[in-house]
């Protein structure tokens, strides 16, 4: 699992990869142009569904495709409306994005703080780099295992799991945020008179949480892996446990429904991480980042 | 130089500074550097590329330690940060994520003035440099020279009684940067700090100083020239470099500069040829 982000110079890169809209003063008939283009992207891209979730269709109803392992759309979109009107996928739901949620706070402050650390204290950094290293090289899958042995069937085996993917992004961006900051911010807050706390507070903290923030799209997206790849391998509750249900079961349309779900909860958590993004980095040249 | 009865704002006495090279070898910046600031007083260094002008500067700053030799601060040896100085950089140093106000309000704020007050004093200063109404745009939203008088404000918010300025207009264009530099004459005037202002411009050195102080060739730069310019004030820069006695003390300074400039071409050509 690849988990170092941060590209070596300059700015973390976008990797939500959502398109900037043009800002105010485009010349109207750039404007329009692009308005237009626009609403040709939109229409293709409706049609790129339709045929394809058409031709699925149709192909299994056709018998062209066996609809034991590739069940029909139809039936899929019936049962995600079963799990979501009966309310039977809610508390599975609820439970997995707990595991994430939790996943993903304990781990950004770990990794903040460790960051943080090892970015100010060279003697620490260069002590701890081999291992720090050794550890992230570990595919993180191999610990579910271990996890489950060690914190049970519960949540909190899937929050350690979550914790260890979380941890390293953080940490990573952090280091190197405290790291690359501006030498001539620093002196110059310093001759403003900073002690090392006001130092932290208004320059290596906020340098630090710009790269924090880019990468929040790759952390909440590993919280939210962390926690269904643990339920897949042993829980008693979740999104994951009830895919590895339903697989049991021979049911390829609760594996897809599943699947369906986890992906439109993850889009509906990346706006929102657009949006808070957008009203933290407010102080960023938005020509610059896009 | 005149000879003050009061402590000097900054001194350097026998300062040389040398710098490990990647290589391993040593690298003298400056050798051997006299320097006095009187309180009240406007010295510029001047010197060709390369020979420590920054340097010097750090020092005065307390950011860099000579290897040898003393730096004073009114008296006192300096240890530490230079706390009665302020410090305009030729880089951009304004903190990008905090908003014209936040950033001009920032040396009051940690120096433990309560915020009300602070924001009140900052909206004073953004008034004087001619920002007002720019309170709350963060510094990509400001041009070069709105970002330089936010600098200003910064630096001067916190009173300080020395300022040092590292080439603090070279990034502007030419009309931007004559203006700044007469509004920096004007806040200067009868403020009774002493500056230390470094340039590679003879031009802007003159027309602002009260001492021109010349720098050799680097490595090893040692004072090679002071020249005191007795131009009348308030001066306005406005045009200023026309009249007979800015021409003269121009002339005077650039003879001696002139060689200092080529020996540095002179050294520079056959270490670009190895």
């Amino acid at each position: 699992m690849e988990t170092s982000p941060a590209p070596a110079a300059g700015r973390p890169a976008d990797t939500s990869g959502t398109v900037v809209e043009p800002g105010d003063g485009l010349p109207g008939t750039r404007r329009r142009r692009r308005g237009r283009r626009g609403a040709v992207i939109r229409v293709l891209q409706v049609v790129l569904a339709v045929a394809v979730l058409g031709g699925w269709e149709l192909l299994t109803s056709l018998r062209v495709i066996d609809p034991f392992f590739f069940p029909r759309p139809s039936d899929i979109a019936v049962r995600i409306w079963e799990w979501i009107s009966t309310g039977y996928i809610l508390d599975d739901l609820a439970v997995t994005l707990e595991e994430a949620l939790l996943a993903f706070v304990i781990g950004s402050v770990l990794g903040l703080v460790v960051g943080f650390l090892l970015a100010r204290v060279s003697l620490l950094a260069g002590v701890l780099d081999p291992y720090l290293k050794m550890f992230n090289a570990l595919p993180r899958v191999v610990l579910a295992p271990i996890f489950l042995l060690w914190f049970g069937l519960g949540i909190w085996s899937k929050v350690a799991f979550g914790v260890t993917l979380v941890f390293f992004i953080v940490f990573f961006n952090t280091f190197q945020g405290v790291r690359d900051v501006d030498r001539v911010l620093v002196d110059n807050v310093r001759m403003l008179g900073a002690s090392e706390y006001h130092l932290v507070r208004h320059v290596l903290l906020p340098s630090a949480l710009t790269w924090i923030f880019s990468s929040l799209h790759i952390s909440a997206g590993f919280a939210i892996t962390g926690a269904v790849v643990g339920e897949y391998l042993g829980a008693a509750k979740g999104v994951g446990y009830v895919i590895a249900q339903s697989e049991g079961v021979f049911d390829t349309t609760g594996v897809f429904a599943g699947m369906i779900i986890l992906m439109l909860v993850v889009l509906v958590i990346d706006l929102l991480v657009n949006r808070l993004e957008a009203l933290l980095l407010r102080w960023q040249d938005p020509a610059k980042t896009a | 130089m005149t000879d003050d009865s009061t402590a000097p704002a900054v001194q350097l006495k026998g300062c040389t500074r040398r710098f490990d090279t990647p290589s391993g070898g040593e690298y003298v910046a400056v050798r051997d550097v006299d320097l006095t600031i009187a309180p009240g007083r406007f010295v510029s260094i001047v010197g060709p590329t390369g020979c420590g002008k920054s340097t010097l500067l750090n020092m005065a700053a307390g950011l860099l330690e000579p290897s040898s030799g003393e730096v004073f601060g009114f008296g006192e040896p300096l240890r530490g940060l230079n706390r009665r100085a302020s410090y305009m950089f030729q880089q951009d140093a304004l903190l990008p994520w905090k908003t014209v106000r936040d950033n001009v309000a920032l040396g009051l704020k940690m120096r433990g003035v309560a915020s009300a007050e602070a924001n009140e004093r900052a909206l004073h200063w953004l008034r004087r440099v001619g920002l007002e109404g720019f309170a709350n745009r963060y510094p990509y939203q400001l041009s070069g020279g709105m970002r330089k008088r936010t600098t200003v404000a910064q630096t001067w918010i916190v009173d300080p009684d020395v300022l040092l300025m590292d080439e603090p207009f070279s990034a502007l264009d030419i009309q931007t940067r004559q203006l700044m530099e007469n509004e920096l004459l004007q806040l200067w005037q009868g403020s009774n700090k002493a500056v230390l202002f470094v340039t590679h411009d003879l031009d802007e050195a003159i027309a602002l100083s009260d001492e021109v102080v010349l720098l050799g060739v680097g490595p090893g730069s040692r004072v090679v020239g002071r020249y005191e310019v007795d131009l009348d004030r308030p001066r306005d820069l406005m045009d200023i470099r026309s009249r007979p006695e800015f021409v003269r003390i121009y002339e005077e300074i650039w003879s001696q500069l002139k060689e200092e400039v080529m020996k540095t071409y002179a050294k520079d050509s056959p270490a670009l040829a190895k």
